[in-house]
């Protein structure tokens, strides 16, 4: 009867001891364990509701290279940077023209029948349309980053990161024509507030330039001789606004006036109207990768958006839904 | 023309504002040397592998954790708009507590001139929660980030976060390069291709 006693005692301690290990396992050995008292929570802001999205993804163009970097519609092609080579594709992907490059670029721009323009870090390059290299500029200094072209008639408006300004170019010879620094007046401490990389500016269909100031989240509208128009800006990290050190990080502007945006971080792609208030969300943050690259876009004339997801290495086209 | 590789955000920081952090940990060499237990190995947490998980902050052996937020001041934006010091919908970009986003408030928000900010971290303070990292890696440069202070930490046979980290980011470095300090030293290109 004693050893009887010994045994169920010593089959609830082995049980126990079983139970015990059990829960050691799941809680510790596997990782999980309990969960995070110090959670920032950031689902609501990338949670958008399904009413403002007013695009759908409708096709893509797999690309084969390591690193996507830049792309520009013109003209029914879509023109491409990638790696150590630009390449100009039909609007089914099929590559027209490949051409190698000393070095990665940067931007891509191509002038409506005209010129190539390339943006390597800190000068441009130009190619005809057989992809013939024609004329390479002189390098801006050393602490250049150019990161965004934009052009209207004869005038080529480069962003340098680096330098914090908009260089204003002559397309025809590569000289430069002034500078625009962002500061409304000689007072001003402040003008372009760029902590990374992300520093993008567009032309609309009036011809007017738009400029990102990407640390203060504004839209900004310049003269040629540097004199702020106007802006607008709004910083939030709800789908109305912008957030983060440099957002949003790359712009295109409809034939309507109303600016594309396109977000890294929490990324998103969305639709303003020229005064600045939401229009619409073309791609929510749950179609891209987490804590990604944000795309650059590019946009036809009839509206349909082209982006350059840099992470899946991937042209995703975006149209309008019907009805919206 | 040369071949160089492509430019990435590492690059245009480093060509910025460029104050080490590892002046300010250098400070501890000393001390390591004193407080550790004579072997050749510490632990440390490779930043960019931590998903912020916030076990460091209970999980150490010790209270408050010898981890703590430190911050590469050469990848730091010196934004208005912090990202890791103030909550993603704060009412107003003032250092009132409801405003941040460190539950112990441990950051101090410093003015330099407009529209720039510098963000000191309070060691003291701060119990190595990870918060500020999670709120400056989504939407900043990602420049506070944890590490393992070796003046503080008991180099532990097992240290005990390493046991429960669900990200493997902790792991025994030599002594005599105590710390992985961003900006101060290259992750694997696999891992960062920007
Ligand atoms: S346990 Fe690992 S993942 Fe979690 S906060 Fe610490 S280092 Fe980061
Ligand atoms: S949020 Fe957490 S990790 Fe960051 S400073 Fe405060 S206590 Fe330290
Ligand atoms: S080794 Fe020990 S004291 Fe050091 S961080 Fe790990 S648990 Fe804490």
């Amino acid at each position: 009867m004693k050893q009887k006693a010994i045994y169920i005692f010593l089959s609830f301690l082995a049980l126990a001891i079983g139970v015990m290990i059990v829960i050691d396992f799941n809680s510790t050995r596997n990782k999980k364990g309990k969960g995070n008292p110090y959670a920032l929570d950031l689902e609501p802001f990338r949670t958008v509701d399904p009413a403002l999205i007013h695009y759908k993804e409708t096709r893509n163009i797999l690309l084969k290279c390591d690193q996507p970097r830049a792309i520009f519609y013109d003209n029914n092609r879509l023109y491409i940077g990638a790696d150590q080579y630009f390449q100009i594709v039909d609007l089914d992907g099929n590559q027209l023209l490949k051409v190698d490059l000393p070095d990665a670029p940067q931007c891509i721009y191509s002038a409506p029948g005209g010129s190539i323009f390339i943006a390597f870090r800190r000068h441009i390059a130009v190619f005809d349309q057989q992809g013939q290299h024609t004329e390479t500029w002189e390098p801006l200094g050393d602490s250049a980053v150019i990161t965004g072209l934009a052009m209207r008639d004869s005038t080529l408006f480069v962003a340098d990161a680096g330098n914090r300004c908009i260089m204003r170019y002559s397309a025809a010879d590569g000289k430069i024509q002034g500078i625009i620094e962002g500061k409304t007046s000689a007072a001003d401490l402040h003008g372009f507030i760029v902590p990374s990389p992300e520093f993008d500016l567009a032309v609309n269909t009036d011809g007017e330039l738009w400029v990102v100031n990407p640390g203060k989240h504004s839209f900004e509208n310049y003269t040629d001789d540097g004199k702020l128009r106007t802006y607008w800006e709004t910083s939030s990290p709800y789908i109305e606004g912008f957030t983060g050190c440099c957002n949003p990080a790359h712009l295109a502007i409809l034939s309507d006036g109303s600016f594309v945006t396109s977000e890294q971080k929490l990324v998103r792609i969305k639709i303003h109207k020229p005064s600045g208030e939401l229009v619409s969300v073309v791609a929510p943050p749950a179609k891209f990768v987490r804590d990604g690259k944000a795309p650059d876009i590019t946009v036809s004339p009839e509206g349909i958006i082209y982006a350059l997801d840099i992470d899946q290495k991937k042209v995703r086209i975006f149209e309008k839904k019907s009805g919206t | 023309m040369e071949r160089t590789k492509p430019y990435n955000r590492r690059d245009f920081l480093d060509g910025g504002m460029r104050m080490s952090l590892a002046l300010g940990l250098g400070g501890v060499g000393g001390l390591l040397l004193s407080n550790s237990t004579g072997e050749d190995w510490v632990w440390q947490i490779d930043p960019f592998k931590c998903t912020q998980c916030g076990r460091c902050a209970d999980e150490c052996v010790l209270t408050p954790s010898a981890v703590k937020c430190v911050h590469a001041f050469d990848l730091c934006g010196y934004c208005d708009l912090c990202g890791g010091f103030f909550l993603p919908d704060a009412n107003d970009l003032n250092t009132g507590a409801e405003n941040q986003l460190c539950p112990t408030s441990a950051i101090e928000r410093k003015y330099i001139e407009e529209p720039y900010f510098e963000y000191v971290v309070n060691e003291e303070l701060c119990i190595g929660c990870s918060k500020c990292v999670k709120g400056c890696s989504s939407f900043g440069n990602g420049s506070l980030h944890l590490q393992i202070k070796h003046d503080l930490c008991k180099n532990c046979n097992v240290c005990a976060i390493a046991r429960l980290c669900p990200s493997d980011a902790i792991a025994r470095l030599p002594a005599s390069e105590p710390y992985l300090v961003k900006g101060d030293f290259i992750e694997s290109e696999s891992t960062r291709s920007e």
